[in-house]
């Protein structure tokens, strides 16, 4: 039998001592309530624009709308998906023009702000929590998009000027398979309920709460009996929530479901939505009205984009109304982002032919004008 | 540039010093291992370690130092890497996805860690392994400098793993027969 000295186990009391006191402690968890259904006053209306383009290839956009009303559109461009050169790049539309996009995440400063090697960025997700613009995008070292860490980065000047970003800690894994793409939601105690989502061997949505400092206070897996990526969240109540998932399992896809009633401390799969999901990306809003509203890509391909609507929280939906129809099947209308802004005007960004990002600006009223659109 | 950051590059470098010195370069030893720690850092191979493995846990760390200031026999040894590779063989297929259960995201309210650990601290102390109770009491610490936002970061990482297979994989010294 070796000695058995007091000393490392009171060096070891201490340490645990310390790591207890560091714990977090985060108010029981729950979302901010939206607010009960109001009757949509605006007139029917819709416009739709191109964005200005920042370089040959866009992708990904996502949407925020700012303290002062300006609208706030992030997407990566480059030469090429994944290049050296593709950069997370800023546009806002100020009245009814967009400004020039301007880089606000670019590899070479993501490797600079992280001390790691960094080979390309993506996958940007805008957020506006009082004065402060939120940016999460992922970036890669090695491999393709599994290798993705998720990078958070602030700004508290419109976008003008940003933090340096720091990569979160979210797997154990070499850090990495970390991915945004939809909006968070707000928590009742300040912080941040994010969707993710995980693609190294296993694909699957996951839930990361943080607190109103930004620190990462838990991590939750949404179950899902097929593979699933980009989980898009909207809050039904204080405790209840529906998140939509894109659907990346073997055959004709459906749009899947996770729903949570204790705030996102435990998801539950649902019954897969009657909507066609071909392994693409969906965005997911709930209106002034109370109705949510999803859009993705029809049956087979990327070249139609559609909207549906439901009355009953998600149980039953709306004939689809096309935003694009493309009969050629190789055009590309993907990736949507969806907003509702302080007017009630509904903003929808997608990707335009993977050249562009287009931005469509309608009402409630214009989407209830739409044959079959009642939900 | 976080604190964590900084962590992250360092430590990958002093790994990667470790490494160096476990080649047979006799007295050359240790100066070959602070030469390569400079070299990793200035070159830019600490940054690219740091992006394709990530941050090495506190553990390894531990570790790394240990062979650099002491020269000694490793804590590691076969029994000690027989536990680690069993602890990543259960957690990492878990935390990667088999199944609903997610051990990684206990580790951002680690209660049951701690309770876990305290309890494998006293197996430690009874059978005098004082040297993995400081490694761990590294690890812990680790924690409330705010170097690792989840627990299970600052105990194990898959570089541990491989390091721990790679001791289970060297043939065991065996003892020389007294001679006749």
């Amino acid at each position: 039998m070796k000695p058995r000295s007091l000393l490392p186990l009171a060096i070891f009391a201490l340490a645990l001592t310390a790591a207890a006191w560091r714990i977090p402690n985060p108010a029981p968890a729950a979302f901010v309530a939206p607010p009960p259904p109001a009757a949509a006053t605006a007139p029917a209306e819709f416009a739709s624009t191109l964005l200005p383009v920042a370089a040959p290839s866009a992708h990904a956009a996502a949407l925020a709308e700012l303290p002062d009303g300006r609208l706030a559109a992030a997407w990566f461009a480059g030469s090429r998906e994944g290049a050296a050169d593709v950069a997370v790049w800023l546009s806002l539309r100020d009245g009814e023009h967009w400004t020039t996009p301007h880089p606000i995440a670019t590899r070479e400063a993501t490797a600079q702000a992280t001390l790691a090697y960094t080979r390309k960025v993506g996958n940007p997700v805008l957020f506006v929590e009082g004065q402060r613009l939120h940016l999460w995008f992922v970036s890669v070292s090695w491999g393709g998009w599994a290798g993705s860490s998720l990078n958070h980065a602030h700004s508290d000047d419109a976008g003008a000027t940003w933090s340096s970003p720091r990569k979160l800690q979210t797997s154990p894994f070499f850090n990495i398979s970390t991915l945004g793409r939809a909006p968070p939601v707000h928590l009742a105690d300040g912080g941040i309920g994010l969707p993710v989502y995980h693609e190294f061997i296993a694909k699957h949505g996951e839930w990361l709460r943080l607190d109103a400092s930004g620190a990462l206070v838990g991590k939750t897996r949404m179950p899902q009996p097929v593979r699933t990526l980009q989980p898009a969240v909207v809050a039904l109540d204080g405790q209840r929530a529906f998140a939509a998932l894109r659907d990346a399992g073997p055959g004709p896809g459906r749009v899947r479901v996770a729903v949570t009633d204790d705030a996102g401390q435990h998801w539950q799969r649902s019954a897969p939505l009657p909507l066609p999901n071909p392994n693409a990306s969906v965005a997911l809003l709930r209106l002034a009205s109370g109705h949510l509203l999803l859009a993705g890509n029809g049956e087979g391909n990327r070249n139609r984009l559609l909207l549906w609507l439901s009355a009953d929280e998600g149980r039953t939906w709306s004939a689809p109304r096309a935003i694009e129809d493309d009969p050629e099947i190789s055009a590309e209308y993907s990736y949507p982002a969806l907003l509702l802004a302080r007017d009630g005007r509904i903003h929808l960004a997608y990707t335009w032919q993977r050249k562009g990002i287009r931005h469509a600006v309608f009402t409630e009223a214009w989407l209830n004008t739409l044959p079959g659109a009642q939900p | 540039m976080s604190a964590s950051a900084l962590y992250g590059w360092l430590a990958q470098a002093i790994v990667f010093g470790a490494a160096i010195a476990l080649l047979p370069l006799g007295r050359w030893q240790r100066p070959a291992a602070l030469g390569a720690i400079a070299v990793a850092s200035v070159s830019g191979l600490a940054a690219a370690l740091h992006g394709f493995l990530g941050a090495p846990s506190a553990t390894l760390l531990g570790l790394a130092l240990w062979r650099l200031l002491n020269g000694g026999a490793s804590p590691l040894t076969r029994k000690a890497a027989w536990v680690v590779v069993g602890a990543g063989a259960v957690f990492y297929p878990l935390a990667l996805g088999l199944g609903p259960f997610d051990p990684y995201g206990l580790g951002y309210q680690p209660w049951p860690l701690l309770g876990g650990l305290a309890l494998a601290a006293l197996v430690l102390w009874r059978v005098g392994a004082g040297a993995w109770l400081l490694l761990l009491a590294g690890a812990l610490a680790a924690y409330p400098l705010g170097l690792f936002a989840n627990l299970w970061d600052a105990l194990i990482d898959p570089l541990l793993v491989a390091v721990a297979i790679g001791t289970l994989l060297k043939r065991p010294h065996k003892k020389k027969a007294p001679r006749p």
